[in-house]
Protein backbone atom coordinates (compact mmCIF):
# COMPACT_ATOMS: atom_id res chain seq x y z
CA UNK A 1 0.00 0.00 0.00
CA UNK A 2 0.90 3.71 -0.79
CA UNK A 3 -0.17 6.26 0.93
CA UNK A 4 -0.89 9.76 -0.71
CA UNK A 5 -1.52 12.92 1.10
CA UNK A 6 -3.03 15.70 -0.66
CA UNK A 7 -1.26 18.97 0.82
CA UNK A 8 -1.09 21.36 -2.43
CA UNK A 9 -3.91 23.51 -1.18
CA UNK A 10 -3.68 27.66 -1.17
CA UNK A 11 -5.46 27.69 2.15
CA UNK A 12 -6.66 31.27 1.13
CA UNK A 13 -9.37 31.07 3.59
CA UNK A 14 -6.64 30.57 6.57
CA UNK A 15 -4.87 33.27 5.27
CA UNK A 16 -2.41 34.86 7.38
CA UNK A 17 -1.72 31.93 8.64
CA UNK A 18 -0.54 30.09 5.52
CA UNK A 19 1.19 33.15 4.07
CA UNK A 20 4.67 30.99 4.33
CA UNK A 21 3.00 27.68 5.36
CA UNK A 22 1.30 25.15 3.90
CA UNK A 23 -2.35 24.57 5.91
CA UNK A 24 -1.17 20.93 6.90
CA UNK A 25 2.37 22.58 8.38
CA UNK A 26 -0.36 24.38 10.15
CA UNK A 27 0.69 23.17 14.08
CA UNK A 28 -2.34 21.78 15.79
CA UNK A 29 -1.91 21.53 19.45
CA UNK A 30 1.53 21.79 19.01
CA UNK A 31 2.74 19.88 16.23
CA UNK A 32 2.16 19.85 12.60
CA UNK A 33 -1.62 17.98 11.43
CA UNK A 34 0.83 16.81 8.69
CA UNK A 35 3.22 15.51 11.27
CA UNK A 36 -0.02 13.94 13.16
CA UNK A 37 -0.99 11.88 9.64
CA UNK A 38 2.00 10.65 8.88
CA UNK A 39 2.58 9.49 12.75
CA UNK A 40 -0.97 7.69 12.57
CA UNK A 41 -0.07 5.79 9.30
CA UNK A 42 1.76 2.29 9.72
CA UNK A 43 4.97 1.47 9.49
CA UNK A 44 5.58 -0.01 6.06
CA UNK A 45 3.19 2.11 4.39
CA UNK A 46 5.25 3.74 1.77
CA UNK A 47 4.09 7.93 2.02
CA UNK A 48 4.22 10.41 -0.66
CA UNK A 49 2.62 14.02 -0.13
CA UNK A 50 2.09 16.47 -3.03
CA UNK A 51 2.30 20.52 -2.42
CA UNK A 52 2.98 23.34 -4.69
CA UNK A 53 5.62 25.34 -5.86
CA UNK A 54 4.54 28.39 -3.11
CA UNK A 55 5.28 26.07 -0.01
CA UNK A 56 8.15 23.77 -1.39
CA UNK A 57 10.46 25.41 0.89
CA UNK A 58 8.34 25.23 4.26
CA UNK A 59 7.55 21.41 3.48
CA UNK A 60 11.27 20.37 2.53
CA UNK A 61 11.65 22.06 6.14
CA UNK A 62 8.95 20.18 7.56
CA UNK A 63 10.42 16.22 6.10
CA UNK A 64 13.82 17.26 8.13
CA UNK A 65 11.26 16.93 11.38
CA UNK A 66 10.19 13.58 10.58
CA UNK A 67 11.78 10.04 11.81
CA UNK A 68 10.42 8.33 8.84
CA UNK A 69 10.76 8.72 5.06
CA UNK A 70 7.93 10.45 3.33
CA UNK A 71 8.63 11.95 -0.29
CA UNK A 72 7.12 15.22 -1.53
CA UNK A 73 6.04 16.38 -5.11
CA UNK A 74 5.88 19.54 -5.60
CA UNK A 75 3.35 21.01 -8.44
CA UNK A 76 4.21 23.64 -10.74
CA UNK A 77 1.78 26.03 -9.63
CA UNK A 78 1.57 29.39 -7.60
CA UNK A 79 -1.02 30.02 -7.39
CA UNK A 80 -5.04 29.04 -7.00
CA UNK A 81 -5.82 29.58 -10.83
CA UNK A 82 -2.99 27.20 -11.70
CA UNK A 83 -3.78 24.34 -9.35
CA UNK A 84 -4.45 20.92 -10.69
CA UNK A 85 -7.52 19.92 -8.41
CA UNK A 86 -7.08 17.41 -5.55
CA UNK A 87 -8.27 14.34 -7.96
CA UNK A 88 -5.78 15.98 -10.60
CA UNK A 89 -2.76 16.07 -8.24
CA UNK A 90 -3.43 12.49 -7.51
CA UNK A 91 -3.67 11.49 -10.95
CA UNK A 92 -1.08 12.87 -12.21
CA UNK A 93 1.33 11.06 -9.52
CA UNK A 94 -0.43 7.99 -10.64
CA UNK A 95 0.44 8.44 -14.05
CA UNK A 96 4.24 9.73 -13.19
CA UNK A 97 4.92 6.78 -11.07
CA UNK A 98 2.80 4.20 -13.10
CA UNK A 99 2.14 3.02 -9.05
CA UNK A 100 0.44 -0.81 -8.77
CA UNK A 101 -0.81 -1.58 -5.53
CA UNK A 102 -3.21 0.08 -3.42
CA UNK A 103 -3.56 3.94 -2.68
CA UNK A 104 -4.71 5.20 1.02
CA UNK A 105 -5.65 8.96 -0.09
CA UNK A 106 -5.80 11.16 2.81
CA UNK A 107 -6.17 14.91 3.07
CA UNK A 108 -3.45 16.82 4.64
CA UNK A 109 -6.08 19.04 6.26
CA UNK A 110 -8.37 16.70 7.86
CA UNK A 111 -7.89 15.42 11.50
CA UNK A 112 -9.26 12.20 11.61
CA UNK A 113 -9.96 11.22 15.44
CA UNK A 114 -10.02 7.29 14.60
CA UNK A 115 -7.41 4.84 14.41
CA UNK A 116 -5.84 4.35 10.52
CA UNK A 117 -4.84 0.79 11.74
CA UNK A 118 -8.60 0.24 12.41
CA UNK A 119 -9.56 1.87 9.09
CA UNK A 120 -6.87 -0.22 6.94
CA UNK A 121 -8.46 -3.55 8.70
CA UNK A 122 -11.19 -2.82 7.75
CA UNK A 123 -10.53 -2.97 4.22
CA UNK A 124 -10.92 -5.81 1.76
CA UNK A 125 -8.81 -6.11 -0.27
CA UNK A 126 -9.79 -5.22 -4.14
CA UNK A 127 -13.42 -3.14 -3.19
CA UNK A 128 -12.94 0.98 -2.91
CA UNK A 129 -13.09 1.85 0.86
CA UNK A 130 -14.40 5.36 2.24
CA UNK A 131 -14.73 6.93 5.18
CA UNK A 132 -17.82 8.13 6.21
CA UNK A 133 -18.80 10.41 9.23
CA UNK A 134 -22.11 10.39 10.61
CA UNK A 135 -22.76 14.22 11.18
CA UNK A 136 -27.21 13.91 11.76
CA UNK A 137 -27.76 17.12 9.83
CA UNK A 138 -29.53 16.56 6.44
CA UNK A 139 -29.34 20.59 5.43
CA UNK A 140 -25.47 20.68 6.36
CA UNK A 141 -24.91 17.48 4.39
CA UNK A 142 -25.64 19.03 1.18
CA UNK A 143 -22.62 20.55 1.61
CA UNK A 144 -20.76 17.07 1.48
CA UNK A 145 -20.64 14.37 -0.65
CA UNK A 146 -22.98 11.95 0.67
CA UNK A 147 -23.45 8.26 1.29
CA UNK A 148 -26.41 5.30 1.73
CA UNK A 149 -25.32 2.06 2.79
CA UNK A 150 -27.18 -1.00 2.39
CA UNK A 151 -29.17 -1.95 5.62
CA UNK A 152 -27.27 -3.96 8.05
CA UNK A 153 -23.54 -3.51 5.61
CA UNK A 154 -21.00 -1.63 4.84
CA UNK A 155 -21.64 -1.85 1.16
CA UNK A 156 -22.45 1.54 -0.22
CA UNK A 157 -25.55 1.63 -2.19
CA UNK A 158 -25.20 5.36 -3.07
CA UNK A 159 -23.05 8.02 -3.33
CA UNK A 160 -24.04 11.75 -4.30
CA UNK A 161 -21.64 14.69 -4.74
CA UNK A 162 -23.28 17.39 -2.81
CA UNK A 163 -26.65 16.76 -3.34
CA UNK A 164 -29.57 19.58 -3.57
CA UNK A 165 -31.65 16.74 -1.15
CA UNK A 166 -29.73 14.41 0.28
CA UNK A 167 -30.80 10.96 1.30
CA UNK A 168 -28.35 10.91 4.13
CA UNK A 169 -26.47 12.30 6.58
CA UNK A 170 -23.53 10.31 6.05
CA UNK A 171 -21.06 12.44 4.70
CA UNK A 172 -17.76 11.13 2.95
CA UNK A 173 -14.18 12.11 4.02
CA UNK A 174 -11.07 12.72 2.17
CA UNK A 175 -9.84 9.51 3.38
CA UNK A 176 -10.35 6.44 1.39
CA UNK A 177 -8.61 3.29 -0.33
CA UNK A 178 -8.45 2.90 -3.64
CA UNK A 179 -7.37 -0.49 -5.36
CA UNK A 180 -5.69 -0.97 -8.48
CA UNK A 181 -8.74 -2.10 -10.49
CA UNK A 182 -10.34 0.93 -10.11
CA UNK A 183 -7.26 3.07 -11.67
CA UNK A 184 -8.29 3.64 -14.57
CA UNK A 185 -11.72 5.14 -13.87
CA UNK A 186 -10.05 7.55 -11.57
CA UNK A 187 -7.34 8.70 -14.45
CA UNK A 188 -10.46 8.81 -16.75
CA UNK A 189 -12.62 10.86 -14.11
CA UNK A 190 -9.82 12.88 -13.54
CA UNK A 191 -9.47 14.31 -16.44
CA UNK A 192 -12.68 16.13 -16.85
CA UNK A 193 -13.08 16.64 -12.70
CA UNK A 194 -9.82 17.20 -11.73
CA UNK A 195 -10.97 18.67 -8.31
CA UNK A 196 -14.00 16.65 -7.80
CA UNK A 197 -12.51 14.10 -5.21
CA UNK A 198 -15.79 12.73 -4.37
CA UNK A 199 -17.31 12.42 -7.77
CA UNK A 200 -15.32 9.15 -8.47
CA UNK A 201 -17.16 7.20 -5.66
CA UNK A 202 -20.36 8.13 -8.24
CA UNK A 203 -18.02 6.92 -11.09
CA UNK A 204 -17.35 3.15 -9.83
CA UNK A 205 -21.12 2.58 -8.31
CA UNK A 206 -22.35 4.14 -11.98
CA UNK A 207 -19.74 1.02 -13.09
CA UNK A 208 -20.57 -0.93 -10.61
CA UNK A 209 -17.26 -1.59 -8.64
CA UNK A 210 -18.76 -2.74 -5.62
CA UNK A 211 -17.87 0.42 -2.63
CA UNK A 212 -17.70 -0.19 0.93
CA UNK A 213 -17.48 2.41 3.73
CA UNK A 214 -15.99 2.63 7.05
CA UNK A 215 -18.78 4.57 9.60
CA UNK A 216 -16.98 6.28 12.66
CA UNK A 217 -17.83 8.60 15.63
CA UNK A 218 -14.52 9.73 16.84
CA UNK A 219 -13.85 13.58 15.84
CA UNK A 220 -13.12 15.02 12.55
CA UNK A 221 -11.60 18.38 10.93
CA UNK A 222 -11.75 19.41 8.08
CA UNK A 223 -9.28 22.83 9.09
CA UNK A 224 -10.14 25.15 6.48
CA UNK A 225 -10.90 28.62 8.60
CA UNK A 226 -10.06 30.04 11.56
CA UNK A 227 -13.47 28.68 13.08
CA UNK A 228 -12.38 24.94 12.49
CA UNK A 229 -8.60 25.43 13.44
CA UNK A 230 -10.27 26.96 16.49
CA UNK A 231 -12.50 23.86 17.25
CA UNK A 232 -9.95 21.28 16.21
CA UNK A 233 -7.65 23.31 18.86
CA UNK A 234 -10.80 23.02 21.70
CA UNK A 235 -11.76 19.78 20.89
CA UNK A 236 -7.92 18.56 21.31
CA UNK A 237 -6.54 20.24 23.96
CA UNK A 238 -10.04 20.82 26.24
CA UNK A 239 -9.83 23.12 28.93
CA UNK A 240 -6.05 22.48 29.16
CA UNK A 241 -3.03 24.19 28.35
CA UNK A 242 -0.55 22.92 26.37
CA UNK A 243 2.93 24.49 26.84
CA UNK A 244 5.94 23.77 24.97
CA UNK A 245 8.66 23.11 27.22
CA UNK A 246 10.37 26.37 26.27
CA UNK A 247 7.33 28.51 26.70
CA UNK A 248 6.85 30.92 29.43
CA UNK A 249 3.36 31.34 31.42
CA UNK A 250 3.81 34.19 34.32
CA UNK A 251 1.54 35.76 36.42
CA UNK A 252 -1.23 35.00 34.05
CA UNK A 253 -4.41 33.48 33.54
CA UNK A 254 -6.08 30.89 31.06
CA UNK A 255 -9.14 29.77 30.23
CA UNK A 256 -10.90 27.06 27.95
CA UNK A 257 -7.67 25.46 25.34
CA UNK A 258 -4.57 27.44 25.33
CA UNK A 259 -2.02 26.32 23.67
CA UNK A 260 1.81 27.87 23.88
CA UNK A 261 4.11 27.58 20.72
CA UNK A 262 8.11 27.57 21.63
CA UNK A 263 9.67 30.52 23.15
CA UNK A 264 6.57 31.92 23.63
CA UNK A 265 6.37 34.36 26.69
CA UNK A 266 2.88 35.45 27.96
CA UNK A 267 2.84 37.61 31.44
CA UNK A 268 0.17 39.23 33.06
CA UNK A 269 -2.27 38.20 30.56
CA UNK A 270 -5.91 36.59 30.13
CA UNK A 271 -5.87 34.31 27.58
CA UNK A 272 -8.88 32.68 26.54
CA UNK A 273 -9.29 29.52 23.46
CA UNK A 274 -6.13 31.34 22.44
CA UNK A 275 -2.99 29.33 20.14
CA UNK A 276 0.24 31.74 20.32
CA UNK A 277 2.64 29.78 17.80
CA UNK A 278 6.43 30.29 18.38
CA UNK A 279 8.43 32.96 19.76
CA UNK A 280 5.34 34.93 20.44
CA UNK A 281 5.49 37.80 23.38
CA UNK A 282 2.50 38.96 25.34
CA UNK A 283 2.41 41.23 27.97
CA UNK A 284 -0.38 43.07 29.56
CA UNK A 285 -3.34 41.53 27.52
CA UNK A 286 -6.44 39.98 26.93
CA UNK A 287 -6.67 37.14 24.81
CA UNK A 288 -10.02 35.90 23.51
CA UNK A 289 -10.18 33.48 20.75
CA UNK A 290 -7.12 34.59 18.96
CA UNK A 291 -4.23 32.54 17.03
CA UNK A 292 -0.93 34.41 16.82
CA UNK A 293 1.32 33.44 13.93
CA UNK A 294 5.54 33.15 14.79
CA UNK A 295 7.42 36.34 16.56
CA UNK A 296 4.15 38.65 17.32
CA UNK A 297 4.77 41.13 19.84
CA UNK A 298 1.47 42.25 21.92
CA UNK A 299 1.87 44.45 24.79
CA UNK A 300 -1.29 46.13 26.40
CA UNK A 301 -3.93 45.26 24.18
CA UNK A 302 -6.92 43.44 24.29
CA UNK A 303 -8.10 41.59 21.28
CA UNK A 304 -10.78 39.02 20.65
CA UNK A 305 -11.65 36.04 17.45
CA UNK A 306 -8.33 37.76 15.45
CA UNK A 307 -5.79 35.82 13.57
CA UNK A 308 -2.23 37.77 13.81
CA UNK A 309 -0.04 37.55 11.31
CA UNK A 310 3.33 36.38 11.59
CA UNK A 311 5.56 39.05 13.09
CA UNK A 312 2.79 41.71 14.30
CA UNK A 313 3.65 44.03 16.58
CA UNK A 314 0.94 45.86 18.70
CA UNK A 315 2.64 47.44 21.95
CA UNK A 316 1.66 50.49 23.77
CA UNK B 1 11.51 62.22 -7.27
CA UNK B 2 9.02 63.55 -8.81
CA UNK B 3 6.81 64.39 -5.91
CA UNK B 4 9.92 66.34 -4.78
CA UNK B 5 10.20 67.99 -8.09
CA UNK B 6 6.99 69.16 -8.25
CA UNK B 7 6.76 70.13 -4.72
CA UNK B 8 9.45 72.28 -5.40
CA UNK B 9 8.55 74.08 -7.99
CA UNK B 10 5.17 74.53 -6.77
CA UNK B 11 6.86 76.39 -3.15
CA UNK B 12 8.72 78.39 -5.35
CA UNK B 13 5.82 79.26 -7.95
CA UNK B 14 3.89 80.68 -4.60
CA UNK B 15 6.61 82.68 -3.18
CA UNK B 16 7.27 84.73 -6.69
CA UNK B 17 3.07 84.70 -6.73
CA UNK B 18 3.02 86.32 -3.08
CA UNK B 19 5.57 88.72 -4.04
CA UNK B 20 3.91 89.54 -7.32
CA UNK B 21 1.05 90.39 -6.08
CA UNK B 22 2.20 93.13 -3.98
CA UNK B 23 4.85 93.78 -6.89
CA UNK B 24 1.51 94.73 -8.84
CA UNK B 25 -0.40 96.13 -6.14
CA UNK B 26 2.43 98.46 -6.26
CA UNK B 27 2.09 99.34 -9.51
CA UNK B 28 -1.66 100.02 -9.73
CA UNK B 29 -1.97 102.19 -6.45
CA UNK B 30 1.18 104.22 -6.45
CA UNK B 31 2.23 103.92 -10.35
CA UNK B 32 4.70 102.59 -12.58
CA UNK B 33 6.77 104.87 -11.94
CA UNK B 34 9.15 104.32 -8.82
CA UNK B 35 7.78 107.01 -5.80
CA UNK B 36 10.68 108.39 -3.32
CA UNK B 37 7.88 109.00 -0.67
CA UNK B 38 6.58 105.47 -0.85
CA UNK B 39 10.19 103.71 -1.84
CA UNK B 40 9.14 99.72 -3.90
CA UNK B 41 12.51 98.48 -2.24
CA UNK B 42 11.76 98.65 1.73
CA UNK B 43 7.62 97.91 0.20
CA UNK B 44 9.54 93.98 -1.29
CA UNK B 45 12.12 93.40 1.53
CA UNK B 46 9.23 93.09 3.75
CA UNK B 47 6.93 91.34 1.65
CA UNK B 48 9.96 89.19 0.88
CA UNK B 49 10.50 88.38 4.28
CA UNK B 50 6.73 88.00 4.78
CA UNK B 51 6.28 85.11 2.27
CA UNK B 52 7.69 82.05 3.54
CA UNK B 53 5.19 82.89 6.68
CA UNK B 54 2.62 83.40 4.14
CA UNK B 55 3.95 79.99 2.82
CA UNK B 56 4.04 78.55 6.51
CA UNK B 57 0.21 79.34 7.03
CA UNK B 58 -0.67 77.02 3.36
CA UNK B 59 1.66 74.45 4.62
CA UNK B 60 -0.29 74.37 8.01
CA UNK B 61 -3.49 74.03 6.08
CA UNK B 62 -2.47 71.02 4.17
CA UNK B 63 -2.73 73.04 0.92
CA UNK B 64 -0.21 71.20 -0.64
CA UNK B 65 -0.90 67.49 0.69
CA UNK B 66 -1.38 64.62 -1.86
CA UNK B 67 -5.36 64.51 -0.24
CA UNK B 68 -5.79 68.60 -0.88
CA UNK B 69 -8.61 68.56 -3.47
CA UNK B 70 -7.73 72.42 -4.57
CA UNK B 71 -11.16 72.54 -6.32
CA UNK B 72 -12.73 72.07 -3.16
CA UNK B 73 -14.49 75.01 -0.77
CA UNK B 74 -12.24 74.05 2.27
CA UNK B 75 -9.07 74.97 0.19
CA UNK B 76 -10.15 77.93 -1.30
CA UNK B 77 -11.12 79.11 1.82
CA UNK B 78 -7.85 78.12 3.01
CA UNK B 79 -6.24 80.52 0.61
CA UNK B 80 -8.22 82.96 1.15
CA UNK B 81 -7.58 82.94 4.70
CA UNK B 82 -3.85 82.41 4.07
CA UNK B 83 -3.78 85.85 2.34
CA UNK B 84 -5.69 87.08 4.65
CA UNK B 85 -2.85 86.03 7.29
CA UNK B 86 -0.46 87.26 4.68
CA UNK B 87 -2.05 90.82 4.18
CA UNK B 88 -2.19 91.50 8.08
CA UNK B 89 1.39 90.33 8.24
CA UNK B 90 2.89 92.35 5.49
CA UNK B 91 0.97 95.67 7.49
CA UNK B 92 2.19 94.55 10.76
CA UNK B 93 5.75 93.96 9.51
CA UNK B 94 6.18 97.24 7.20
CA UNK B 95 5.07 99.47 10.71
CA UNK B 96 7.49 97.24 13.11
CA UNK B 97 10.48 97.91 10.48
CA UNK B 98 9.44 101.76 9.28
CA UNK B 99 6.80 103.08 12.31
CA UNK B 100 4.21 103.84 9.04
CA UNK B 101 1.24 102.69 7.57
CA UNK B 102 0.14 103.18 4.20
CA UNK B 103 -2.76 102.89 1.55
CA UNK B 104 -5.38 100.79 2.83
CA UNK B 105 -6.49 100.38 -0.88
CA UNK B 106 -2.89 99.02 -1.80
CA UNK B 107 -3.21 96.10 1.02
CA UNK B 108 -6.45 95.25 -0.24
CA UNK B 109 -5.53 95.12 -3.78
CA UNK B 110 -2.42 93.00 -2.45
CA UNK B 111 -4.86 91.04 -0.68
CA UNK B 112 -6.73 90.09 -3.00
CA UNK B 113 -4.12 89.04 -5.93
CA UNK B 114 -2.56 87.35 -3.51
CA UNK B 115 -5.74 84.92 -3.34
CA UNK B 116 -6.37 85.26 -6.88
CA UNK B 117 -2.91 83.84 -8.04
CA UNK B 118 -2.75 81.58 -5.18
CA UNK B 119 -5.90 80.11 -6.44
CA UNK B 120 -4.64 79.51 -10.12
CA UNK B 121 -1.07 78.61 -9.49
CA UNK B 122 -2.90 75.58 -7.14
CA UNK B 123 -5.15 74.82 -9.44
CA UNK B 124 -2.32 74.97 -11.99
CA UNK B 125 0.04 72.97 -10.34
CA UNK B 126 -3.33 70.19 -8.92
CA UNK B 127 -3.87 69.35 -12.47
CA UNK B 128 -0.48 68.61 -13.56
CA UNK B 129 0.51 67.16 -10.35
CA UNK B 130 -2.24 64.43 -11.22
CA UNK B 131 -1.33 64.00 -14.39
CA UNK B 132 2.89 64.19 -13.97
CA UNK B 133 2.18 61.74 -10.61
CA UNK B 134 0.30 59.25 -12.28
CA UNK B 135 1.60 58.24 -15.82
CA UNK B 136 3.51 55.09 -16.21
CA UNK B 137 5.34 54.51 -13.85
CA UNK B 138 3.08 55.70 -11.25
CA UNK B 139 4.40 57.50 -8.22
CA UNK B 140 1.91 55.96 -5.50
CA UNK B 141 0.84 52.21 -7.16
CA UNK B 142 -2.46 51.77 -4.97
CA UNK B 143 -3.87 48.68 -3.93
CA UNK B 144 -7.15 47.82 -3.29
CA UNK B 145 -7.86 45.40 -0.84
CA UNK B 146 -11.68 44.03 -1.09
CA UNK B 147 -14.38 43.57 -3.52
CA UNK B 148 -17.38 45.69 -3.19
CA UNK B 149 -19.94 48.51 -4.70
CA UNK B 150 -17.44 50.81 -2.42
CA UNK B 151 -14.60 49.87 -3.40
CA UNK B 152 -15.63 49.83 -7.23
CA UNK B 153 -17.15 53.34 -6.78
CA UNK B 154 -13.57 54.32 -5.48
CA UNK B 155 -11.89 53.07 -7.70
CA UNK B 156 -13.99 54.68 -10.61
CA UNK B 157 -13.61 57.92 -8.59
CA UNK B 158 -9.79 57.54 -8.43
CA UNK B 159 -9.50 57.10 -12.30
CA UNK B 160 -12.12 59.76 -13.03
CA UNK B 161 -10.09 62.06 -11.23
CA UNK B 162 -6.73 61.20 -11.92
CA UNK B 163 -6.03 60.74 -8.63
CA UNK B 164 -1.91 60.66 -7.71
CA UNK B 165 -3.08 57.30 -6.00
CA UNK B 166 -3.67 55.33 -8.54
CA UNK B 167 -5.11 51.67 -8.49
CA UNK B 168 -2.86 49.19 -10.03
CA UNK B 169 -4.19 45.88 -8.79
CA UNK B 170 -7.44 44.49 -6.53
CA UNK B 171 -7.29 41.75 -3.81
CA UNK B 172 -10.14 39.85 -2.48
CA UNK B 173 -10.61 38.23 0.81
CA UNK B 174 -13.85 36.28 -0.38
CA UNK B 175 -12.36 35.22 -4.03
CA UNK B 176 -14.86 37.44 -6.27
CA UNK B 177 -15.19 35.87 -10.20
CA UNK B 178 -14.76 39.40 -11.31
CA UNK B 179 -11.95 40.01 -13.71
CA UNK B 180 -11.05 43.54 -13.52
CA UNK B 181 -12.65 47.04 -12.30
CA UNK B 182 -12.25 50.02 -14.75
CA UNK B 183 -9.15 48.21 -16.21
CA UNK B 184 -7.80 47.33 -12.51
CA UNK B 185 -6.74 43.86 -12.45
CA UNK B 186 -8.19 41.74 -9.44
CA UNK B 187 -5.39 39.54 -8.72
CA UNK B 188 -6.65 36.82 -6.59
CA UNK B 189 -7.32 36.12 -2.89
CA UNK B 190 -5.36 37.65 0.20
CA UNK B 191 -2.70 34.95 0.00
CA UNK B 192 -1.15 37.20 -2.90
CA UNK B 193 -0.76 40.27 -0.75
CA UNK B 194 3.06 39.92 0.01
CA UNK B 195 3.39 39.15 -4.07
CA UNK B 196 1.37 41.92 -5.43
CA UNK B 197 3.07 44.36 -2.57
CA UNK B 198 6.71 43.12 -4.07
CA UNK B 199 5.45 42.90 -7.94
CA UNK B 200 3.36 46.23 -8.27
CA UNK B 201 5.66 48.44 -6.11
CA UNK B 202 2.43 49.39 -3.51
CA UNK B 203 3.12 52.50 -1.96
CA UNK B 204 -0.42 52.76 -0.33
CA UNK B 205 -3.34 49.66 0.15
CA UNK B 206 -6.83 50.97 0.99
CA UNK B 207 -8.66 48.47 2.42
CA UNK B 208 -12.45 48.02 0.98
CA UNK B 209 -13.90 45.12 3.07
CA UNK B 210 -12.28 42.24 5.47
CA UNK B 211 -12.84 44.22 8.86
CA UNK B 212 -11.66 40.99 10.36
CA UNK B 213 -7.76 41.44 8.63
CA UNK B 214 -7.30 44.96 9.33
CA UNK B 215 -4.60 44.02 11.84
CA UNK B 216 -3.00 41.92 9.40
CA UNK B 217 -3.25 44.38 6.53
CA UNK B 218 -1.71 47.27 9.19
CA UNK B 219 0.63 44.83 10.35
CA UNK B 220 1.65 44.43 6.11
CA UNK B 221 1.61 47.84 5.95
CA UNK B 222 3.80 49.00 8.48
CA UNK B 223 6.42 46.30 8.25
CA UNK B 224 7.03 47.57 4.49
CA UNK B 225 6.36 51.25 4.91
CA UNK B 226 3.05 51.92 3.03
CA UNK B 227 0.22 53.79 3.67
CA UNK B 228 -2.65 52.33 5.05
CA UNK B 229 -6.15 53.67 4.17
CA UNK B 230 -9.83 52.40 5.26
CA UNK B 231 -13.16 53.18 3.56
CA UNK B 232 -15.49 54.19 6.25
CA UNK B 233 -18.04 52.09 5.11
CA UNK B 234 -15.51 49.24 5.96
CA UNK B 235 -16.73 49.62 9.43
CA UNK B 236 -20.36 50.35 8.37
CA UNK B 237 -20.15 53.88 8.19
CA UNK B 238 -22.48 55.07 5.07
CA UNK B 239 -23.91 57.68 4.65
CA UNK B 240 -22.81 59.51 7.86
CA UNK B 241 -19.72 61.91 8.15
CA UNK B 242 -16.57 60.89 10.15
CA UNK B 243 -13.70 62.60 11.14
CA UNK B 244 -10.48 61.43 13.21
CA UNK B 245 -10.66 64.34 16.73
CA UNK B 246 -8.92 63.95 19.78
CA UNK B 247 -11.18 63.44 23.26
CA UNK B 248 -8.90 64.45 26.14
CA UNK B 249 -5.49 63.65 24.55
CA UNK B 250 -7.05 60.19 22.83
CA UNK B 251 -7.29 59.90 19.17
CA UNK B 252 -11.41 58.99 18.34
CA UNK B 253 -13.24 58.23 15.25
CA UNK B 254 -16.51 60.82 15.20
CA UNK B 255 -19.35 59.82 13.31
CA UNK B 256 -22.38 62.63 12.73
CA UNK B 257 -25.42 61.93 10.74
CA UNK B 258 -24.60 64.25 6.95
CA UNK B 259 -28.04 65.84 7.48
CA UNK B 260 -26.87 68.15 11.04
CA UNK B 261 -26.29 71.67 10.48
CA UNK B 262 -23.40 72.90 9.81
CA UNK B 263 -23.63 75.10 13.02
CA UNK B 264 -24.12 72.20 15.28
CA UNK B 265 -20.63 70.87 13.61
CA UNK B 266 -18.90 73.51 13.85
CA UNK B 267 -19.58 74.38 17.56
Amino acid sequence: MHCFILAGGFATRLWPLTERRAKPLLPLAGKPLLTRIVESIPEGVAITASTNAEFAESMAEWQKTLDRPVTVIVEKTRNDKEKLGALGALAQWMRDTNVQEDILLLAGDNYLGFKMSDFLASYTPGVPLLAVREIGDLAAASKFGTAVLHPGSRRMALYEEKPKEPKSSLVSTTCAVFPPSVFPLILNYSLTHPDNNGGVWEQFLLNGVPCEAFPFTEAWFDIGSYEAYLAATVALVGENVEKNPTATLADSVTRGSVVLGANAMVKRSELTDTVLFEDCVVEDCVLDRCILDRGCVLKGVDLSGKMLRAGTTLTR
Amino acid sequence: MRRTLILTLWLVADLAAFLLAYALSYVLRVGPILSTDFPLNPYLQVAAVVAPLWLLVLVSAKSFSLFADQRSLRQVASLAYAAVVGAALFALGYYFAFGLFFSRLLLAMALVFTFIMSLLIHWLFDAWRRSFLRHDPPVYPTLIVGLTRESKALIERLNGMRSPFRPVAILDGRGTKETEVDGVPVLGRLNLLEETIAQKKITHLIQCSDLEQSINLLSACRSRGLTYMMLPSVLGIIGDEERVEMLEGLPVTIVEPASRAWWRKAF
